[in-house]
């Protein structure tokens, strides 16, 4: 039987403090039975709530995280987002990371890239929708010059930065982005494989990245 | 701005403080992951007995004879737990007699006693008992709410009825393994949720086993694996016995600690149970330790006095 010296008392008021120094990075024995590596053993405190844990991971690997998603986004701004959504990620989910698929850093900077490029397609979209707007819909009478002005020259640059792609390319991303086609769609008009219609759009993607420069993405 | 332009990257200001904190508000500190569903003191006891009973009934005739744990055959030990429960109804009708008793002596006859009986007859004799001990405690439950609050006097404890049945089910499971160990059976593991309530109880009892460490040491306890959790324990020094689940928002998060010394021990839910009951030495754990060995070591061998046997 589990018990202590006398009269323990178990339903006391929980105390609630906790310990705020960060622990020396020192580890005397780095064994835990069913995980091996130093990512495994900071999986493992991640998923048991130890909060001390998040913050060494931090420490260590923020540098790469918001390095790995200003390289894609060139703004600071939306890669702190990326940093942060990275990070609660890891913390909500700390299952999700497999320390036998790789290591954390490969994990997080791989989380951020694919975060930061779903930033840029999901703005890439957005400007395309604009630039749909702009040219079906008539400028309001009380729209300021300057406002024309800004639309035009964004929708310029995203025309000019589509016509600079392959024709086949060019063909889907106008489907998909300008005519509003889903993957299906684009692949029964253009009649190639769905496969196919989504390979071309991820490289048509991500030579527009390229052409643009990044200037759509700067806030505005 | 291009990317050569970061690297390598800089921080921005602020962005640490706002990132943790994020996280803290997305996830309690503290709270596992994946958190095994709460379950009740009663349940857990009525798991834990299921699951010693299931043994029972798998032993055959000539296991009954093994010698399992101090003197005593696997009968004997049956027979001790029959004790244990016959103390338990005592306790909570508020005998006073069982209040300070002895564990190994108040139990010893009844451990002893079984000899003379078909082992069928220890078997169906140890499940009435923990069954009369589940109905007394349901009954207790569904009586007024004083009646709950109070606690249970039993050998040298105080305790509410809930707890006590999370120490009964910490102690059939370490029994069931005593008995699968000395028949060459695999050890057993709790579910989660049981599991998860044997941890909290021990880590609970963390201070009390290190009372009497000379100096404090703020312990951060963090057990992997289903069940598990983290703690945060002040262990030893005067007074001696503060225990928190680990912070819940970044706020408290930064509440000053006290202790002069803080180590980190992580190790599974398991080892450290096994621990807890005494049936590994601090030795045989496979622990990370963040921190003074020597300290750490101090508090995994007082962890090793919260068993009775």
């Amino acid at each position: 039987m589990i018990a202590t010296l006398s009269q323990v008392c178990l339903d006391a008021p929980v105390v609630d403090r906790a310990v705020t120094r960060h622990c020396p990075a020192t580890v005397t024995r780095a064994s835990v039975r069913g995980v091996g590596g130093t990512d495994a053993v900071l999986a493992a405190r991640l998923a048991a709530g130890d909060d001390h844990a998040l913050t060494e991971v931090f420490d260590a690997l923020a540098y790469s995280v918001y390095g790995s998603a200003l390289r894609v986004l060139g703004d600071d701004s939306a890669a702190q987002d990326v940093v942060q959504d990275v990070f609660v990620e890891l913390w909500s989910h700390p299952d999700r990371y497999d320390p036998v698929a790789g290591t954390l850093r490969t994990y997080l900077t791989m989380l951020a890239r694919h975060r930061a490029v779903d930033l840029v397609r999901s703005e890439l979209r957005r400007l395309a929708r604009q630039e749909r707007t702009y040219r079906l819909t008539p400028a309001p009478a009380s729209a300021g010059v300057g406002d024309e002005v800004l639309a035009a020259e964004t929708a310029g640059l995203v025309r000019a930065a589509v016509q600079s792609l392959p024709a086949s390319q060019r063909q889907v991303v106008e489907l998909a982005y300008f005519e509003g086609l889903t993957c299906r769609e684009v692949a029964s008009a253009v009649g190639i494989p769905e496969g196919t219609a989504k390979s071309r759009l991820r490289l048509a993607l991500a030579k527009l990245e390229t052409v643009l420069d990044r200037q759509l993405l700067e806030p505005s | 701005m291009t990317a050569a332009d970061h690297d390598p990257p800089v921080l921005p200001p602020g962005l640490r403080e706002r990132v943790l904190a994020a996280s803290l508000r997305a996830r309690d500190a503290g709270r596992p992951v994946p958190d095994a569903p709460e379950i009740s003191a009663v349940e857990a006891f009525s798991r834990a007995a299921s699951a010693f009973y299931a043994v029972l009934c798998f032993l055959g005739d000539d296991h009954w004879r093994t010698p399992v744990l101090r003197d005593l055959d696997v009968q004997g030990l049956v027979g001790h737990l029959i004790g244990v429960e016959h103390d338990v109804h005592r306790a909570l009708a508020g005998d006073p007699d069982v209040a300070d008793a002895n564990h190994v002596e108040s139990t010893q006859a009844a451990a002893v006693g079984q000899a003379a009986h078909p082992p069928a007859r220890t078997r169906a004799e140890w499940r009435r008992a923990a069954d009369r001990t589940l109905d007394l405690v349901r009954a207790r439950e569904s009586a007024d709410s004083q009646a709950q609050g109070a606690r249970v006097a039993l050998y040298g404890m105080r305790l509410p009825a809930s707890t006590l049945l999370v120490v009964r089910a910490f102690e059939l499971w370490t029994h069931e393994n005593d008995i699968r160990r000395a028949v060459g059976w695999e050890a057993s593991v709790p579910d989660p949720s049981t599991l998860r309530l044997m941890t909290d109880l021990a880590a609970r009892l963390l201070p009390q086993a290190g009372a009497g460490l000379p100096e404090p040491v703020d312990v951060r306890l963090v057990l992997t694996g289903p069940g598990g959790g983290t703690w945060d324990v002040t262990v030893g020094g005067s007074p001696p016995a503060r225990t928190a689940r680990t912070a819940r928002t970044a706020e408290t998060a930064r509440t000053a600690g006290t202790a002069g010394t803080a180590i980190s021990i992580v190790t599974d839910a398991v080892g450290f149970c096994r621990l807890a009951a005494n049936r590994i030495a601090p030795a045989e754990l496979d622990v990370n330790v963040t921190g003074d060995p020597g300290r750490a070591a101090a508090v995994l061998a007082a962890a090793t006095t919260l068993a009775l046997d």
